[in-house]
């Protein structure tokens, strides 16, 4: 039940960044089931993956593999759908946290929380960059092809 | 035999004055791009592209987050230079995917300079969202994630309400142009200020989940992602500065919070 929660305030969540972006149309229901997919394959790897980092890293690629191909089959700018899919996968509850410990002089659950905030940061950067390298290898390859 | 009729048109008329105002209008479709959030490396492409297009000899292009620099070399051998001051950006993907459709048909060539200015016109004066709709977006991403976050019902109520005065705040901050790093803070602030309040009245039964939900609002969506991914690509000055305004921003988040907490620790907690 609080898995289904999840799933649908991500959506919601995607969604509303899709309108402060201005996203229109197709594209923006197209960026928040995004939103919805990248929590949703979270939840799913939790059954088989422990490490929260890795499971990000994992997600992220996927997710940046979805919006790649969104992208090329609605003939618009990749950014249209990286920038809110993604969104749920942002540790806003690690940096808060992190902040509280810091306030309350708890130095030892502030480098543990702040630690493991970061690595989930870097583990979904990672995981775009990752999908955005694949792609362009790809492209270049393709038009290598129609060259010849 | 791209460009060709742009070509003509230049040749036949006076070369230096036509030559300025493709220039200005290739400088002005990239600029839109990257006011609407476009990636650097992506204007830089596109623009190079256009300049090609259009029939020069060489293009040199330099852009970043917050400038961009054209000079074109014309086949009788004369350099036009345009720059530009990039002052705000301001996501608008619709108009992205506009501007970089019509940059593909410059590219693709057959499109006289004035159809490219009247497509740069509509695009320009289309309408957005109603403004008065962000309102209860603010509200809606801020409850949402509160929920999303492990919060009840009620804390998901309260967090849209707090989302609701945040974009107030961030109407007045702007309407002060203060910038985006105080603006920021001011909404950290803000929202610790009536978290707290509402846990004070009894109304919700911890801070946490109500600040995190609103967190999620004001977190420079994914800005840090961007950069790393600028970086890695080769963008090191465009990935540097995007890096610092994220990391800033998240600072800034901090800072609202801590200021609230260290002032009112005796009174409210």
């Amino acid at each position: 039940m609080n898995e289904v929660m999840q799933i649908l305030t991500a959506f919601l969540g995607s969604l509303g960044f899709g309108i402060l972006f201005n996203v229109r149309g197709k594209r923006l229901l197209a960026a928040s089931f995004g939103g919805l997919f990248s929590w949703a394959l979270f939840l799913v790897l939790g059954f088989g993956i422990v490490d929260e980092a890795v499971r990000y890293f994992i997600v992220s690629v996927a997710v940046s593999g979805y919006c790649e191909i969104m992208a090329r089959v609605m003939r618009t700018p990749t950014t249209t759908f990286l920038m809110t899919a993604l969104i749920p996968l942002i540790p806003g509850g690690g940096l808060y946290y992190t902040m509280t410990n810091a306030m309350s002089g708890d130095l030892d659950a502030f480098m543990g929380r702040g630690m493991a905030t970061l690595s989930l940061a870097v583990a979904l950067a990672l995981g775009v960059v990752v999908t955005t390298v694949i792609t362009s290898i790809a492209l270049k390859l393709k038009l290598h092809k129609n060259k010849m | 035999m791209k460009g060709n009729v742009l070509i003509l048109f230049y040749i036949t008329l006076n070369y230096g004055g036509i030559m300025k105002e493709i220039l200005n209008t290739v400088c002005d479709i990239g600029e839109q791009m990257l006011r609407s959030g476009a990636e650097v490396h992506r204007v830089e492409d596109s623009v190079q592209r256009m300049c090609k297009a259009v029939g020069t000899l060489r293009a040199d292009v330099f852009i970043i987050t917050s400038s961009m620099i054209v000079t074109v070399y014309t086949e009788d051998e004369k350099a036009f230079t345009q720059t530009r001051r990039i002052l705000s950006i301001n996501t608008d993907i619709e108009r992205l995917h506009r501007m970089n459709a019509l940059c593909r048909r410059v590219c693709g060539g057959n499109m006289s300079l004035d159809e490219i200015r009247a497509e740069y016109n509509a695009i320009i004066s289309a309408k957005g969202y109603p403004a008065l709709l962000e309102y209860p977006v603010y509200g809606v991403i801020g409850g949402a994630f509160a929920i999303f976050f492990g919060g009840g019902f009620i804390e998901g109520l309260f967090a849209f309400v707090v989302g609701v005065v945040l974009r107030l705040v961030v109407a007045l901050t702007d309407r002060a142009t203060l910038g985006r790093v105080f603006s920021r803070f001011a909404c950290s602030f803000a929202a610790s200020l009536l978290a707290h309040l509402f846990f004070k009245m009894g109304l919700i039964p911890s801070v946490d989940h109500v600040i995190i939900g609103n967190i999620m609002v004001l977190i420079p969506g994914i800005g840090l992602t961007n950069a790393i991914r600028d970086l890695i690509v080769g963008d090191s000055i465009a990935g540097l500065l995007r890096a610092i305004e994220a990391v800033l921003i998240a600072l800034a988040i901090a800072a609202g919070h801590f200021l609230f907490i260290t002032l009112f620790r005796g009174i409210m907690l």
